[in-house]
């Protein structure tokens, strides 16, 4: 038995070492396009306020996971699967290699969806998808505090990913803005309530929140960079955080049934019976995509335990609490799901 | 009490601080990491206690 991986977050990572704890002798590949390591994602939300990030961020280097003989090939990128042949062709860093499989994990995760109206300001503003992101992010604002001077931020998404970055930024001791369409923060995962004092919560570390803000676009303005909204303000950096999108596009061009994700029934089986997918990419019949970590992992190690034929069923939703990674603050209500 | 140790989940990076406990799953600050029950999890990801490292 082959099973070749796709992606090196946590749902990839927990299911190839569940699955070799329970199939010491199955032949296993994750390829991933990474090159520093399992790291913890969630982490990435804590990126300015922790000086040691960089390192302290990795959870598992790569070899650790060599040492349980998974082969792991990083820095490497899938460019197509062929359902009908049962390969992938990968191209890694010193070589392109076509991989057979007996079954393939697809646990791509999401890049950050960016409103087509920006898309033509790409080289203008700043996102935090990966520890890629946020190495570069790091570097920039090292380059201000180098000459003693701090950045000032616009951040653009008020929701999770924008606020945890708002905060994190703001604790930090750099000016920030941050602009958010709807009339309240978070909106798709608190109630009012918990809105208003996530609200005075960011205020109180010293974000500048603008709501009802529909930005139109960017401009550059010398050494700033001006974020239009019919009025036009200017900042060192902008950060965009305006929602993910599940990398889809492989499992499209090899012909799987794809909606906002890759869709799978509740075995997490996509519309080829050998392929799988799981955590960011995996839509359910319920139309959810389980995007956090919990819920992750439990497909990863459900999904390892069905394989290696020790579940039967179907994978059911664990209950979890999501929790946004703002400095002082605690919803009082659940979050929404 | 001083000498609190910190304990990191090796599955998500989340962080366990003797001195702070963990509110949510009801852990009262001061708890040491070998008196919380054996069947806690980690309240990020769901990892087990046993995937907690101490941090040095």
């Amino acid at each position: 038995m082959h099973i070749v991986i796709i992606g090196s977050g946590v749902g990839g990572v927990s299911f190839v070492e569940k699955y070799r704890a329970l199939c010491p002798d199955a032949r296993l590949t994750l390829i991933t396009r990474e090159n520093d390591g399992y790291y913890s994602r969630p982490l990435l939300s804590r990126g300015f306020s922790t000086d040691t990030i960089e390192q302290s961020i990795i959870l598992k280097p790569f070899d650790k996971l060599r040492a349980q003989s998974i082969d792991i090939i990083s820095a490497a990128e899938v460019t197509a699967i062929n359902p009908a042949e049962r390969t992938v062709a990968v191209n890694g860093p010193d070589q392109q290699t076509l991989l057979s499989y007996d079954k393939l994990i697809l646990a791509q995760g999401s890049s950050a969806f960016i409103p087509p109206p920006f898309r033509p300001y790409d080289e203008l503003f700043f996102r935090l998808n990966n520890l890629v992101d946020l190495k570069k992010l790091r570097r920039f604002r090292q380059g201000f505090l180098d000459r003693n001077r701090r950045p000032a931020w616009a951040i653009i998404g008020g929701g999770l990913i924008g606020c945890e970055v708002a905060s994190d930024l703001a604790v930090s001791g750099d000016p920030v803005t941050l602009y958010h369409a709807s009339g309240r923060l978070m909106e798709r995962q608190l109630v009012t309530e918990d809105s208003v004092s996530l609200l005075n919560v960011l205020k109180g570390s010293g974000v500048k929140v603008l709501l009802h803000q529909a930005v139109q676009g960017f401009s550059r303005e010398g050494d700033k960079v001006s974020v239009n909204t019919g009025v036009s303000a200017a900042f060192d950096a902008v950060i965009v955080a305006t929602g993910f999108k599940p990398r889809t596009e492989l499992a499209e061009q090899a012909g799987l049934e794809t909606g906002r994700g890759i869709k799978v029934n509740q075995r997490l089986q996509t519309s080829d019976e050998h392929i799988y997918a799981l955590g960011d990419v995996a839509e359910l019949p319920n139309g959810k995509l389980y995007a956090f970590i919990l819920p992750i992992r439990n497909q990863a190690l459900w999904l390892a335990g069905f394989l290696a034929g020790q579940e039967s069923g179907d994978w059911q939703p664990p209950a979890f609490n999501p929790k946004a990674k703002v400095h002082g603050f605690e919803a009082t209500h659940p979050y929404l799901f | 009490m001083s000498d609190f140790k910190k304990y990191r989940c090796s599955v998500c990076g989340h962080i366990y601080d003797e001195a702070e406990g963990d509110f949510d799953t009801g852990i009262e600050p001061g708890t040491r990491f070998e008196d919380i029950p054996d069947d806690w999890r980690c309240p990020e990801c769901g990892a087990e206690k046993s995937a907690y490292e101490l941090m040095e």
